[in-house]
């Protein structure tokens, strides 16, 4: 239709009044799933409350309080005739090497995936590996994507424990059992991430450095690195933020770190030591958030500048 | 220039962080098992195919259900501990400037706790406080998962545009009503675009909850690698990839759909 030409027909304006919006046949994709999640809630709920003969405790009876209250006192070691775990010296330097075992684990696993993303996320972003930066990267690169892509899923969608149970299977139970199972699924999230991170940069320096007579390897080296790797190092450390807080847990199957010493102490009652471990986990959990927070500052610029 | 140096020194660092990490590792003992590399060897040859008789296919899709389900009912506590927690840590509803800081001191606090604590091991203090039972499971989601939505939505909220906010001001809008009509509805698609985001990892969380026996994806992975059948270990593996793999893809649909 040409600039300014009426249109032949009036528009027809469904749901009688004008100026009403068109009344859609199809209910939007937003309110699907708004119904959708409602409605997830509802069975799950259900489910959880009233299928398969469950006893879903009453959280307003006594007794649901008195198991946790129970609890609170075994931890802090109320009415035991030894002095508890965390007022003796050399306890606390028992579980603070574990600590430092569990901190040195931590850095292992995000510095094995962040090897890993490195070597792997410019294939993984749809427009290095297609040529959407013009010029021809090679034509393997393609099933490269593919390939890279499937494995950064796989390695996401299962737990870091899952990896760690699968993994004493290969490896001698020890720090570097539960680093590899923390890196293997850190190299999903943080790969998919950086990948995303490319894909939406800015292209004009990669594409002016092509149109310079740039190769290939140089454009990516000084077209896409420099504006890709601060997201990177930043997404790197949050993850490090979440695999401190993993360390425990998959210290709990590949018996590495804390994460074993925590599940002895659960298996023989010995609760002011698990209180200890505790202390010591949300030290650890603590120091690296601060610390996370401090490079985060160093790595991107800040706002404004 | 300052940027440039300060890049180099983390550069550095983060080196020589790696380097003395490789020191926690005891490099004198065997790293693999005797047999490991035969054991890794059949572990990845049952890939190919992994067990899709209809049996076990059924057994893959019964256990998927109570991950899905406890992963939809820790959310639902995340969200109903993430919103107001978030909120008051926003510091933007509460108008009286005596109460301003203690509320987001208080809620920042109690959030940055709840968050410390992986879910897991709120799983295992709950299940020693209350029995093993569903609550303690959708308990232990849902309180860290909690933390996290409530320092996002606190960070989301504050950090609208000024502009709206300052028209409602002029316009003589209470605080209540700035908060309503400024930064609620600027907020909001971020806001449902991470909680989906949390939702994927809320259904990996649920599946590890079998190691304080909930049943599950886990569950059923555990019992495979129990009897060395791998073959139904890969067919549960997909399963946990398909159901990730639908989320992520619900939840960019709508987050398109929030953007346009």
């Amino acid at each position: 239709m040409e600039l300014g030409q009426k249109s032949p027909t009036p528009p027809i304006v469904e749901g009688g009044r004008e100026g009403a919006p068109p009344r859609r046949i199809f209910l939007s994709v937003t309110k699907l799933s708004l119904l959708g999640v409602l409605l997830l809630v509802a069975v799950s709920w259900a489910y959880l409350i009233f299928g398969e003969d469950r006893d879903f405790p009453n959280l307003f009876a006594a007794a649901a309080w008195h198991g946790a209250g129970r609890l609170v006192g075994q931890l802090l070691g109320l009415g035991s005739a030894t002095p508890p775990a965390y007022l003796q010296a050399d306890r606390w330097l028992e579980t603070g090497k574990l600590a430092y075992q569990t901190l040195a684990m931590s850095v292992l696993a995000i510095g094995l995936a962040g090897i890993g993303v490195l070597l792997t996320f410019l294939p993984a972003a749809r427009n290095v590996s297609h040529g959407g930066l013009g010029g021809a990267p090679p034509r393997y690169w393609k099933i490269l994507h593919h390939v890279i892509r499937l494995i950064y899923n796989l390695t996401r969608a299962v737990p870091e424990l899952v990896w760690a149970m699968i993994i004493v299977f290969f490896l001698s139970p020890g720090v570097l059992p539960a680093a590899a199972a923390l890196a293997l699924h850190n190299l999903g999230i943080v790969g998919k991430l950086s990948a995303e991170v490319v894909e939406n940069l800015d292209t004009a320096p990669a594409r002016a450095l092509r149109s310079a007579g740039a190769t290939n390897s140089q454009m990516l080296l000084y077209g896409i690195l420099p504006q890709a790797l601060p997201h990177f190092l930043t997404y790197l450390l949050y993850r490090w933020e979440v695999v401190i807080r993993t360390t425990v847990v998959v210290g709990f199957v590949a018996a590495g770190g804390m994460g074993r010493e925590f599940r002895l102490s659960l298996s023989f009652f010995h609760y002011t030591d698990l209180a200890l471990l505790l202390i010591w986990y949300v030290i650890l959990v603590t120091a690296v958030d601060l610390i996370s927070a401090w490079m985060r500052r160093l790595t991107l610029p800040p706002p404004g500048r | 220039m300052k940027l440039l140096e300060s890049r180099g020194l983390l550069t550095l660092a983060l080196a020589g962080a790696f380097l003395w990490s490789l020191t926690g590792v005891d490099w004198g003992s065997p790293l693999i098992h005797t047999g490991g590399g035969a054991a890794a060897r059949t572990f990845f040859l049952a890939l190919f195919p992994p067990d899709l008789s209809p049996d076990f296919l059924g057994v893959a899709l019964a256990a998927t259900w109570p991950t899905l389900a406890y992963a939809v009912a820790g959310m639902t506590v995340a969200v109903l501990i993430g919103i107001p927690l978030g909120i008051l840590a926003s510091g933007t509803v509460v108008s009286s400037p005596a109460l301003r800081l203690p509320a987001a001191l208080v809620s920042r606090f109690s959030l940055g706790g709840l968050r410390a604590i992986h879910e897991l091991v709120w799983a295992v203090l709950f299940v020693a406080a209350f029995g093993l039972s569903p609550l303690a499971a959708v308990l232990a989601l849902g309180l860290p998962y909690g933390g996290i939505l409530g320092r996002i939505y606190a960070e989301l909220l504050h950090d609208v545009p000024p502009e709206p906010l300052r028209a409602l001001r002029t316009a003589g809008a209470s605080p209540m009503r700035q908060f309503l009509y400024g930064r609620v509805p600027l907020a909001l698609p971020d806001m449902i675009s991470y909680t989906f985001y949390r939702f994927e990892c809320a259904i990996r969380s649920a599946a590890i909850m079998s190691f304080v026996g909930i049943q599950g994806l886990g569950y059923q992975i555990q019992l495979s690698l129990h009897d060395l059948l791998f073959r139904q270990v890969w067919t549960l593996l997909l399963f946990m990839l398909l159901l990730v793999v639908l989320v992520d893809q619900w939840s960019s649909l709508v987050r398109r759909k929030l953007a346009a």
